[in-house]
């Protein structure tokens, strides 16, 4: 792939007027929707021949569901970036996605320009956090501290990683937040991405864990 | 008593009736075992033969006839007691008007069970008084053991009956418990798709409506407001379902708690964003109204000081120790002295009040303002929480 190709992006989402609208103004922003799917299924069964950079998954999409596909996605190409695209907004499942890797989550709400900002940030490897879901991830590693189990070495926020989260989530955008604390707009991006990534390692060694408990490493 | 017939009454009823088979087998190798130690004291040894020879017949054949529900009709079970009651009383002319064991013994036990099986507390008292009074009637002098053994079949039957009943009435509720919470499970499954349909559409007016402007827009806006009514009701109803109902019920109203998390969500608007863990932040009532009522103070002086329609944010924390809720607008900030000077005019009326409620609560609140807009940090211990309230 060079440099003059546009970004490949994949559209899954089981509305057709949602999924001819969003390839409608991502084609028109001159990305190229190299394949759509209207359910899991679909979805996993054209992702490798179709080797998008960017896949727009909505959640709640006939089985396999949105978190399932972006778990498998991620399996098999980890250099895929999933951003959600979700109208329900189900706390639950939205961080179950990004628990399984998924790198951004916007609402079906967003404007067309938030859409595309979102798609182009998310292939350049920036998280896109919502408020709402920075607020959950921060729910997340409260709910780690205070658990009983010991946190695993290097999972646990830095205070300056919890602090440019907290300012995410509350509605601050990443250029507000690098003049607020000094520091460049790169650094914040960075915080935001391990952030993500100890979420993402948290949930692997909640998944060991929670494998050796139950005798499902025998093989 | 009309819902004997249901499935999970016949399905609590299958074991019992194959334990009864095997309890009659014993009973019938017990019956035989005594009567062959006793036999040289017969006075008809062949009769007792033939009586030991029906006895296995007929648990062979109620071992069949029972296996089967269609099969446990009235005429087997009256037909199951009335031979059980005629060797009973054949016993005089067998063993002589002397004898100290009846000639089926503890056999007619298995119809007794029957009875008690199928016809529950009343089954098991009837067949047991019948038993019980042919055995003492046929007996030329009653001990000790005898009346025991009688007392022991009418109340033994009895009970029988009645645990066979509860048994059968609570797999019953189980079951219709479980039909209950299935359908409740599917309603909430088609409710979500629905639910799902619905925003789906709200989402996609509100979008294109504000792409096309003029009259569009304000469609799009009036679908935004719906679309965020819808999502923060299902938020609610989500805590109502996961919330356990028992401990709600048990806890006095003085104690009733709050979830601080789906309270602020309700306060999310077309200009409010409300952020919050992704479970619920269960609080005391009383702490939880304070709460909010300063968080609304804050959200008032957002639309009073930076405009109608300024963007403001809202975000709870949850920690073992403590709660946080910021609250932050985008505005110009608050001017450096302006605060000491309306502090010195006495007009430090909406601040006061903030800083007052979560002062009652044994918190703090802190107030920074600058180039980012106006941030209140209320912060309240939750140690205070446990005893105050």
């Amino acid at each position: 792939m060079t440099d003059s190709d546009a970004l490949r992006v994949m559209v899954v989402d089981d509305h057709p007027l949602w999924r001819d609208a969003v390839e409608r103004d991502l084609t028109e922003a001159g990305l190229d929707v190299v394949a759509v799917a209207a359910d899991g299924r679909e979805a996993l069964a054209r992702f490798p021949a179709a080797r998008p950079q960017v896949v727009v998954l909505d959640l709640q999409i006939p089985a396999p569901d949105g978190v399932q596909v972006t778990a498998e996605m991620v399996a098999h190409d980890p250099g895929v970036r999933v951003l959600i695209l979700s109208a329900s907004g189900e706390q639950a499942d939205v961080l179950a996605a990004v628990k399984a890797g998924a790198t951004g989550y916007l609402v079906k709400s967003a404007s067309r320009e938030e859409l595309l900002s979102a798609v182009r940030r998310v292939a350049g490897g920036d998280p896109v956090f919502t408020p709402g879901l920075a607020g959950l991830v921060l729910g997340e590693f409260q709910r780690a501290a205070s658990a009983p189990e010991p946190e695993p070495a290097g999972s646990a926020l830095t205070e300056r990683e919890t602090e440019v989260l907290k300012m995410v989530a509350k509605g601050l955008s990443y250029r507000q937040i690098a003049e607020r604390l000094y520091i460049s707009h790169r650094t914040v991006q960075n915080h935001v991405q391990n952030t993500l990534r100890k979420l993402q390692m948290h949930n692997r060694v909640e998944l060991t864990r929670y494998a050796i408990e139950h005798g499902l490493d025998a093989d | 008593m009309s819902h004997w017939s249901s499935p999970a009454a016949v399905a609590v009823a299958d074991p019992l009736w194959r334990a009864l088979a095997v309890l009659r087998v014993i009973l019938l190798l017990n019956t035989a075992g005594v009567s062959a130690y006793h036999a040289d004291s017969y006075e008809r040894p062949g009769a007792v033969a033939v009586a030991l020879g029906v006895m296995a017949l007929w648990t062979a054949v109620a071992t069949w006839a029972y296996a089967a529900p269609r099969r446990r009709t009235p005429p087997l079970l009256v037909g199951d007691l009335a031979l059980a009651l005629a060797l009973l009383a054949a016993t005089p002319w067998v063993k002589g008007p002397d004898f100290a064991i009846s000639l089926p013994s503890f056999w007619v036990a298995g119809a007794l069970c029957a009875w008690a099986i199928h016809w529950q507390w009343l089954g098991g008292l009837v067949s047991g008084v019948l038993l019980a009074a042919t055995d003492i009637t046929l007996r030329s002098r009653i001990d000790q053991s005898d009346y025991g053994n009688a007392f022991l079949l009418v109340i033994g039957g009895t009970i029988i009956g009645f645990m066979c009943g509860s048994l059968r009435r609570m797999a019953v509720e189980r079951d219709a418990a479980l039909h209950r919470a299935a359908v409740e499970a599917e309603r909430t499954r088609l409710a979500r798709a629905v639910h799902d349909g619905v925003l789906q559409v709200l989402a996609l007016v509100q979008r294109r409506g504000t792409a096309l402007g003029g009259e569009g827009a304000e469609l799009g806006r009036l679908a935004g407001e719906q679309e965020r009514q819808l999502r923060a009701l299902i938020r609610e109803q989500d805590t109502v379902e996961t919330s356990d109902p028992t401990s709600r019920a048990a806890s006095s109203p003085a104690r009733q708690t709050v979830d601080l998390a789906s309270a602020l969500t309700r306060l999310q608007s077309a200009t409010v964003t409300v952020s919050t863990p992704g479970f619920p932040v269960e609080l005391p009532a009383a702490v939880a109204d304070e709460l909010l009522a300063a968080v609304r103070a804050c959200l008032d002086n957002v639309r009073v000081h930076v405009g109608e329609d300024a963007p403001a944010w809202v975000l709870l924390q949850a920690f073992p120790d403590r709660v946080e809720v910021g609250v932050r607008d985008d505005g110009p900030g608050i001017p450096a002295g302006r605060l000491d000077e309306a502090a010195a005019q006495g007009r430090l009326g909406v601040v006061a009040s903030i800083r007052g409620r979560v002062d009652d609560l044994g918190g703090t609140a802190e107030l920074s303002t600058g180039s980012f807009g106006t941030e209140w940090e209320l912060v309240v211990p939750r140690a205070a929480l446990e005893s105050g309230a």
